[in-house]
């Protein structure tokens, strides 16, 4: 006798279970859905304050079924806080169902998750890496993949958590010194080839001090004396990025004045890495949890499967 | 036929569409075909449609599976089986294309309509198709035409049966290996169609073409013969002329045709009967066990409970145990844990005292692998050893190991370990659960992995329900209440989930006297997440606890949550509230 005529914001609690099952959206759902996602993220700042408690996640790159164990480890939205630094589409063979189950949860619950811009979340980008023939393989057309493109404009740049935690997707740019730099430019419009919009999500720390020419050909390399003068000026105690593999999951960097996090385990089904996220909990103490690829139904354990050929 | 919903001008949209030059198009237009069809009318589908689709397989392979599967269920469009034949030509054009999968639909239509299809019909339209594919010049339509025979051959008369099995027996002698693939595959279903004065005969000598053929994918494909047809012969037949095959292949160069042999060998057993089993294929199946190449061991090792089901305990234990011995230290891991998948069922089959001289060893050893999906194969098919040796001895010589493994590395294990709690709390009785786990139950609440700390908190319940709630408030809830302080809000989160189950358990009285307090208590928390938790966890509570509690008690800290700054708070405690009043407004 107890129920309650619930409140399920307009089918978007059926259409996140649907989800977390792995069964994407029709193209008209997404539309609606990121109409609603591109209202609230408008509203956030490329410096988007976050509260701790929060559980800070790097690149899942359509890997559904390890974002769903990223889950099962860290525990569920919205009763685990979370942060995730961008990255989530192109590689993995679901892209186009992990980034509308973070959206959708970004619609229904957004104080509890913020989810951060990568470099991979723009229209050049996944034209190479498989969202954009993801989105024409599951939906026959197009739309859905400028649906999201349109979207990913307006996620936010970095993110801060209690002031002291500053959290982005590549790494720091030579002409950015100070938070306020940031929050001052326009960041809606697709990643530049460079400039200090295109560094937040390209750049890579380094051994080697100073600025560098980052291999990647878009952002820099930054050096140690970069990062404590960051911190220092920004009175930061941690940068947290993602943005590139690391094989435990997490990496620390420039004396701890840097951590790298990676939330793929065994990226691209085949590097062996592990994947990692952290826990800030309320008293602001860290915790790294790291966890491997979640075991897939139907295949095997074999080393070698019988080849079937003239298939 | 009944009336069209859709109006006629969509219709006439479908059937240009049919000739778009968008693929989407002509797609959507197909997947409509008994629409078209039924509009056009049961005459002009006849004499229309199917000759239109019949020259239009020039197209995108997509368009043509989408065709091959329309046109299996298209007999009542045409006019039923009186008419069916006529959906034969685009069929058959459809069993010679190159792309394999719209042969195969087409393939498959063609026996759904064929089986359906009046005797004589069959005659007239069908047997013809398949000798004219048959005898096609290019290899597809002879793949497709093996598929065919067995709804072909019941209804011929004798002098077409003859001329079938001798176009199959050309079949299985083709010069394109993937004919003789397609024959391979289907001599199972042809045989099953054949009278058994030609089995001896005629199949059997295709069959042992099949078996000698010099590729290996078509030999591989031959040992699944083996089985179906060894269920169709007699059984003196079957060890004369399928059980020297199965020995041959057990020993074939290619480890392909092992690795199928070792997946099948529990199937052909059944076939040859127990006593060529004994003496036969026990060496056989040794063999396998320890071939050289791993893939064929894993095989083999996952096959190992059904086999030993087959035999009987002694020739298990004098001849497989062995092997199983050694399989448990081989070198691949997967090997070691294909037989830690199904070690465990070996217990019932071997008996107690086996089990407990030779198996338990090895139930150990493979407990303490370094692979953790053997660790947990094992783990989670405890319960099948627990019948047999009792639940005592089980305790003795595996709790060590299993108390080892609740803070294993993997958490996957460490699960499992948590899952198997209740039962062995239920066999072992309170005495031993208090000395040795009760600890551990509680350490679970305090995992770092969130699957974990949920599956303690229902392990709490369950033994809550197993030892009652006089036990549960002296070794569970106090312990449980005081971690509701922990400085990690996920883990204080918990002790609210370990709450809401166990008060159902608990009954009114504890819940309202020790739980409830703790739950306003928390209700202050500084994190929202740990706020909204509250609001659920009292709704839960509802129906344990009197009206007066919840009005003096429940209904004020809800009343007080809807006006939190954080919107989550707000709503769930909403949620919450509407509950309240509605058991108050249905009382």
């Amino acid at each position: 006798m107890e129920s309650v005529p619930s409140n399920t914001h307009g089918g978007l609690d059926e259409q996140i279970s649907q989800l977390m099952q792995c069964k994407p959206l029709s193209e008209q759902e997404v539309r609606v859905l990121c109409d609603k996602a591109k209202e609230i993220l408008m509203e956030e700042s490329n410096v988007q304050p976050v509260k701790s408690p929060v559980t800070i996640c790097g690149d899942i790159h359509g890997q559904f079924h390890d974002l769903a164990e990223l889950f099962r480890i860290g525990g569920k939205c919205p009763d685990t806080n979370y942060l995730f630094m961008g990255d989530y589409v192109d590689r993995g063979y679901y892209s186009v169902e992990t980034v509308t189950l973070l959206v959708a949860l970004k619609v229904r619950y957004s104080q509890r998750i913020t989810i951060l811009r990568g470099n991979h979340e723009s229209r050049q980008i996944t034209q190479v890496y498989g969202f954009y023939d993801e989105c024409l393989r599951k939906y026959g057309n197009a739309n859905v993949w400028k649906i999201f493109t349109d979207l990913f404009d307006y996620f936010p740049l970095t993110a801060l958590v209690e002031s002291e935690i500053f959290c982005l997707h590549g790494g720091l740019s030579p002409s950015i010194e100070t938070l306020d730099n940031i929050r001052n430019f326009d960041r809606v419009q697709e990643v530049p080839h460079e400039g200090p919009m295109c560094d937040l999500l390209w750049s890579d720390p380094d051994d080697r001090c100073g600025w560098g020419i980052s291999p990647r050909g878009a952002g820099y390399t930054f050096g140690q004396d970069i990062s404590e003068q960051f911190n220092h000026t920004n009175n930061l105690k941690l940068i947290a990025r993602a943005h590139q593999l690391v094989m435990e999951g997490y990496n620390w960097g420039h004396e701890q004045k840097v951590v790298t996090i990676f939330s793929a385990p065994n990226y691209c089904y085949r590097c062996g890495n592990m994947a990692s996220i952290l826990e800030v909990d309320d008293c602001k103490a860290h915790t790294f949890i790291q966890f491997e690829p979640a075991p897939r139904r139907g295949e095997p354990d074999v080393t070698r499967r019988t080849p079937d050929y003239f298939l | 036929m009944s009336m069209v919903e859709e109006p006629l001008y969509p219709i006439a949209v479908l059937i240009d569409e049919l000739k778009n030059d968008d693929i989407q198009l002509r797609l959507n237009s197909i997947r409509r075909l008994s629409t078209i069809a039924r509009a056009l009318g049961e005459e002009r589908t006849r004499k229309e449609l199917i000759p239109f689709l019949s020259e239009n397989n020039d197209d995108d392979d997509e368009v043509l599976l989408a065709m091959a599967e329309e046109l299996g269920v298209f007999i009542p469009y045409v006019g039923g089986v009186e008419h069916a034949h006529v959906l034969l030509p685009p069929l058959e054009t459809l069993c010679t294309v190159e792309e394999t999968c719209v042969r195969e639909k087409a393939v498959e239509s063609l026996c759904r309509i064929g089986s359906q299809m009046r005797e004589t019909d069959l005659v007239d339209w069908f047997i013809p198709l398949v000798k004219r594919l048959a005898a096609g010049e290019w290899f597809t339509a002879r793949v497709s035409a093996c598929g065919l025979f067995h709804i072909a051959s019941p209804s011929a008369p004798e002098m077409l049966k003859t001329e079938l099995r001798s176009i199959y027996s050309q079949l299985c002698q083709d010069d394109m290996p993937m004919v003789r693939r397609s024959a391979a595959t289907n001599l199972g279903k042809f045989s099953a169609t054949v009278e058994s004065a030609h089995l001896k005969t005629d199949i059997m000598s295709m069959f042992e073409d099949l078996t000698q053929d010099d590729q290996d994918s078509v030999r591989l494909l031959a040992v699944e013969g083996c089985a179906t047809l060894g269920k169709l012969l007699e059984p003196q037949d079957c060890v004369a002329h399928i059980l020297p095959v199965i020995i041959n292949f057990s020993q074939d160069k290619s480890w392909r045709v092992r690795y199928m042999v070792a997946n099948q060998l529990y199937e052909l057993c059944e076939a040859v009967g127990p006593e060529p089993t004994r003496t036969d294929l026990v060496p056989a199946y040794v063999r396998l066990l320890r071939d050289n190449e791993a893939e064929v061991r894993i095989a083999a090792a996952g096959k190992v409970t059904k086999f030993c089901r087959i035999l009987n305990p002694e020739l298990s234990i004098q001849h497989i145990l062995p092997c199983v011995k050694e399989l448990s230290s081989d070198s691949s891991q997967h090997v070691r844990s294909a037989l830690a998948s199904v070690i465990m069922g070996m217990a019932p089959v071997l008996g107690k005292d086996a089990t407990i001289e030779q198996l338990l060893p090895i139930f150990l050893s493979l407990l303490k692998d370094e692979f953790p999906d053997v660790r947990l194969n094992i783990i989670s098919k405890l319960d099948q050893v627990n019948q047999v040796i009792g639940i005592d001895l089980l305790s003795q010589s595996l709790l060590p190991a299993i108390v080892e493994l609740a803070e294993d590395r993997h958490w996957r294990v460490r699960l499992a370990i948590i899952e198997y709690i209740p039962l062995l709390a239920s066999q072992l009785g309170v005495g031993f659960f208090d000395d040795k786990l009760g600890a551990l139950c509680m350490q679970w609440l305090q995992d770092k992995v969130y699957s974990i700390r949920d599956a303690a908190t229902n392990n709490l319940k369950r033994l809550a329900e197993e030892f009652g709630p006089e036990w549960a408030m002296q070794h569970i809830v106090p312990q449980v209440l005081d971690m509701i302080t922990n400085p990690h809000y996920l883990y204080r989160m918990t002790i609210l989930r370990a709450i809401s189950l166990l008060a159902p358990v608990m009954g009114s009285e504890i819940t309202i006297s020790k739980l409830l307090p703790v739950v306003i208590n928390v209700s202050k928390d500084r994190v929202p997440n740990i706020k909204f938790n509250v609001a659920k966890v009292l709704q839960s509570l509802i129906p344990i606890v009197d009206h007066s509690v919840v009005e003096k008690t429940i209904r004020p800290c809800l009343v007080e949550l809807c006006e939190d700054p954080d919107v989550d708070v707000r709503f769930f405690a909403n949620q919450a509230l509407q509950s309240v009043d509605h058991v108050i407004m249905s009382s």
